[in-house]
């Protein structure tokens, strides 16, 4: 950017100015590198505690621009001075504020005087004591167009950072977990139930419940704070040891995090909400779908991945003919949409964009899925029972649930080695080129190994010859699938544009699914790579 | 000639009114080219394309162009941007380093070519086929189609002295009306080219597009471009990245020009006898001035020569008046003294007698 705008100038002055300016930046450069203000390569890098001040900005437009300010900068300072950060923020109700030096916002000049006085009076101070100080002239603080970089990233309290906060409160749930009695104002808890923070604390301060941002930063350093003070194992209290990524990083993961008591089932029949027994009609009914909701509690990091806004069952919200309090999305939507990350399809998708599966997702058009019959069997299993449709919180659906999911078996293993050829030899197409042998088994086992410890794999490939259509695609899965000269002709026309011609379809398959799989080979694209040039 | 500011500012009102009548004449048309019914097209798509060079090749052969330095396999030509020559009718150009991108470069054979709408010879011609051809037997080698096209595809052939032509895609005219695929066409392993009507390609197109929402960038570039091209591109990466221009607009054109180029004709026909007619107006302004000038210049005159005759008169009447009296006086005094000189000698006769004074003769 900088460098953009020294070029401009240059451009608008004659060239002796240019030169002239030339100097100037390059004296500026040396005198800033000897002045040794912040090492550049640490601002390059960015920092995760920078706020911008523009707390005047809910008074009017502002008159000077916001002021760039590092946070544990500041900290730091303080922890040297032996002062804490009761220097800076007040305390209300055993809480500090988060607003500097007052508690709330009176009038503009009001919170003006507060910065102007406390910052420039302790940066005047350190001055005249002769000891590092900030910055006490108006330029300095109100920077135009700062170019700074904050690597600032939002945290996650994940399994792992929620079974270490478990641990460390020996299972006191209410430490952190509560709810609200609008009667009383008061907060109360009630054991198993729980619920992530977002569920209560939005984005913005809302009647009686503060933001999320507020109620983490009181709720979350005030913990942390006391625990240091008591010499015990605290978490960071600083802006960068929660919102720095490199910080991030370096917390402790549990790898395998028990799981969190919540009553919450290991097996369940996706609720509807519609009525048990023997429902009218029974023909329009899809067959219930059991959910393996402990498995699934494995793959994901959090409740919120499926539970977006509470934990209560997706039907108490997304009823079958669609609600205001699910906005309108009907069930089938909240469990079928392609494109949402919190349905069924919508994340099983998601993981078809890993390079194991691209190599032949990438090539299946979306929302193909929903339009297999097969596809809707493997969720909504049609086996011969008793009462298809138990009461949802009866007894006998808990045990459907755990039986179907029992019937439900992963496909694991694949097409006998002997079964699958081991070269294919592509004659038809010599031109320029030698015929090219397709080396098919080593492809085909490549495939399989990409997906062996797949679960998701495992249930929905239904055959062993699923893997097959990856290649062998609009065809009945089969070990004796038809050539691909049986649909593909020999030469692209302008009669079929919708169907490539041989030549292409071979190119298209084999170059697509390299490239989505991440595979080394080829080397390059030169035509001679994979195929010998012809005598 | 020096002309007044005021005489300017009217000369421009009166040619703005004569411009602003003709513009509203043409916007009550409501004629809009929308391409021809039938043409054929290309379709490119971008994410299919390897950067084999094939295309190229099989353009060079079809069209009997000179072979290049480089032979077509050699894709280390792909380094470096090119664009189209007078002996390469179409190139393939590579975008990004490590996961390239390549887009085939050639005439996109507008709808409405701005080649056609620039040429004043009419070297080129948009058949019904989608084809934009040029004709060498009328080409004066302007080079105005080079300027006006907006995606730099005309070439000039400079290194020939005598018979030098512009050179450029013709989409396989002569093949595609033997009902043979383009050249390129033909020889895409990938059928990142794909030839067929103008309709049903961008159905294709569009149905590729919706299968494939992860792959494609929702627009299919031509379609609308400069009034829309014959040939089609779909891309994944945005067509700014791919170097193909966002700035074009969706005007042809010869609408854009229209205005400039329609201007023409009125202001060769109409400005003539407009600024004749201003010229006439002022001469006539001029010389009814001149004989008003000239009237009162004689009026002045003869009043002047009549004041002064009156005054001649007058001073010759006094002259005249001066005159008589002197010669009265004259007169009167010969008289006097002729009186005078018979006393004398009436005196003399008598003297003889007396001496008397001669008093009065001295007097006289």
């Amino acid at each position: 950017m900088q460098g953009i705008g020294k070029m401009g100038i240059k451009k608008i002055y004659p060239f002796g100015m240019g030169i002239l300016l030339c100097g100037v930046f390059v004296l500026a450069a040396v005198w800033t590198a000897a002045a040794a203000v912040p090492p550049a390569e640490a601002l390059a890098l960015g920092r995760a505690d920078l706020i911008v001040i523009d707390g005047l900005k809910s008074f009017g437009p502002l008159e000077r621009p916001p002021v760039p300010f590092y946070h544990d900068k500041h900290t730091d300072a303080m922890v040297k001075q032996n002062k804490d950060c009761s220097a800076c923020h007040e305390t209300v109700k055993d809480k500090l504020s988060r607003k500097f030096k007052r508690v709330q916002d009176n009038s503009k000049t009001a919170v003006m005087d507060v910065y102007h006085d406390q910052c420039i009076g302790c940066h005047k101070e350190r001055k005249s004591a002769n000891k590092a100080g900030g910055p006490v002239t108006c330029g300095e603080c109100h920077i135009k167009d700062a170019m700074l970089r904050s690597t600032w990233q939002a945290i996650t309290l994940d399994k792992s950072l929620h079974y270490r906060h478990v641990k460390a409160n020996e299972k006191k749930c209410e430490t952190c977990h509560h709810e609200f009695n609008p009667q009383t104002k008061a907060l109360y808890y009630t054991k198993g139930d729980e619920g992530a923070c977002l569920y209560c604390h939005k984005k913005k301060t809302e009647e009686n419940r503060i933001s999320n941002r507020l109620a983490s930063h009181q709720a979350c350093i005030a913990c942390h704070r006391q625990l240091a003070a008591k010499d015990k194992d605290a978490g960071p209290a600083q802006c960068s040891g929660c919102h720095d990524p490199r910080q991030q990083a370096l917390l402790e993961k549990i790898a395998d995090p028990p799981r969190m008591e919540r009553n919450q089932p290991d097996a369940v029949l996706v609720k509807t909400g519609l009525k048990g027994g023997n429902p009218e009609p029974v023909t329009n009914r899809m067959r219930p779908v059991p959910f393996d909701h402990r498995a699934h509690e494995g793959y994901n990091n959090s409740c919120r991945q499926c539970h977006h806004a509470d934990l209560k069952s997706c039907a108490t919200c997304h009823t079958v003919q669609g609600d205001e309090e699910g906005r309108q999305v009907k069930l089938a939507q909240a469990m079928h949409q392609n494109d949402a990350r919190n349905s069924c399809v919508g994340c099983h998708k998601q993981q078809q964009a890993e390079p194991a599966c691209a190599g032949c997702h990438s090539s299946i058009v979306k929302g193909r899925s929903l339009t297999s019959e097969a596809a809707c069997k493997t969720c909504h299993m049609n086996i011969p029972v008793e009462n298809p449709y138990p009461d949802e919180s009866s007894a006998e659906s808990k045990s459907m649930a755990a039986d179907l999911l029992a019937a439900r078996k992963p496909v694991v293993e694949t097409v006998p080695v002997d079964q699958i050829p081991e070269t294919v030899t592509i004659q038809s197409l010599t031109h320029d080129y030698e015929a090219v042998a397709l080396p098919h088994r080593k492809i085909v086992l490549k495939l399989a190994a990409g997906v062996k410890d797949n679960r998701l794999a495992a249930y929905f490939h239904d055959a062993p010859t699923t893997l097959c259509q990856g290649c062998h695609h609009n065809s009945p899965a089969t070990v004796k699938p038809p050539q691909c000269g049986s649909c593909h002709g020999r030469s692209s026309e302008a009669l079929n544009l919708t169907r490539p011609g041989l030549m292409a379809a071979y190119h298209q398959q084999c170059i697509q699914c390299h490239d989505k799989m991440g595979l080394e080979k080829p080397v390059s694209r030169e035509c001679t790579t994979c195929h010998a040039k012809r005598k | 000639m020096s002309i007044s500011r005021r005489k300017f500012l009217g000369w421009m009102g009166a040619a703005s009114l004569t411009s602003a009548v003709g513009t509203s004449a043409r916007a009550a048309s409501n004629h809009e080219f929308k391409g021809y019914e039938d043409s054929m097209a290309v379709l490119h798509d971008i994410t299919r394309c390897i950067g084999c060079r094939k295309c190229e090749g099989a353009c060079n052969t079809v069209n009997d162009l000179p072979k290049p330095e480089k032979p077509f396999d050699d894709l280390t030509v792909l380094e470096e941007k090119r664009r189209t020559t007078a002996k390469a009718y179409t190139v393939v150009n590579q975008f990004g380093g490590q996961a390239p991108t390549f887009v085939k470069k050639q005439c996109n054979h507008c709808q409405e070519p701005a080649c056609a709408s620039a040429c004043f010879v009419k070297a080129f011609t948009k058949t019904p086929e989608g084809a934009v051809v040029y004709n060498e037997k009328v080409c004066v080698g302007c080079r105005y189609c080079m300027i006006a096209c907006p995606f730099e595809i005309p070439a000039y052939e400079y290194d020939e002295p005598f018979t030098p032509r512009i050179m450029k895609c013709t989409m396989c005219y002569p093949r595609i009306t033997k009902g043979l695929l383009p050249g390129c066409v033909e020889a895409c392993p990938t059928e990142a080219l794909v030839f067929g009507k103008r309709q049903a390609l961008l159905k294709v197109a569009r149905q590729r597009i919706a299968d494939y929402p992860d792959r494609y960038v929702d627009h299919i570039y031509g379609e609308k471009e400069m009034g829309g091209t014959n040939w089609l591109y779909l891309t994944s990466k945005p067509y700014g990245e791919v170097g193909m221009r966002e700035d074009l607009g969706n005007t042809p054109a010869p609408k854009l020009t229209k205005g400039a180029l329609g201007a023409v004709p009125m202001v060769v026909g109409l400005w003539p006898v407009l600024l004749t007619g201003i010229y006439a107006i002022n001469k006539r302004k001029e010389k009814i001035a001149a004989e008003e000038q000239h009237a009162a210049v004689d009026e002045a005159v003869a009043q002047t020569n009549a004041e002064a005759e009156a005054k001649l008169a007058a001073a010759m009447e006094k002259a005249a008046q001066n005159q008589e009296a002197a010669v009265a006086r004259e007169v009167k005094k010969a008289l006097e003294e002729a009186a005078k000189a018979a006393a004398e000698a009436e005196a003399a006769k008598d003297e003889k007698g007396s001496d008397a004074p001669d008093g009065t003769s001295e007097d006289a």
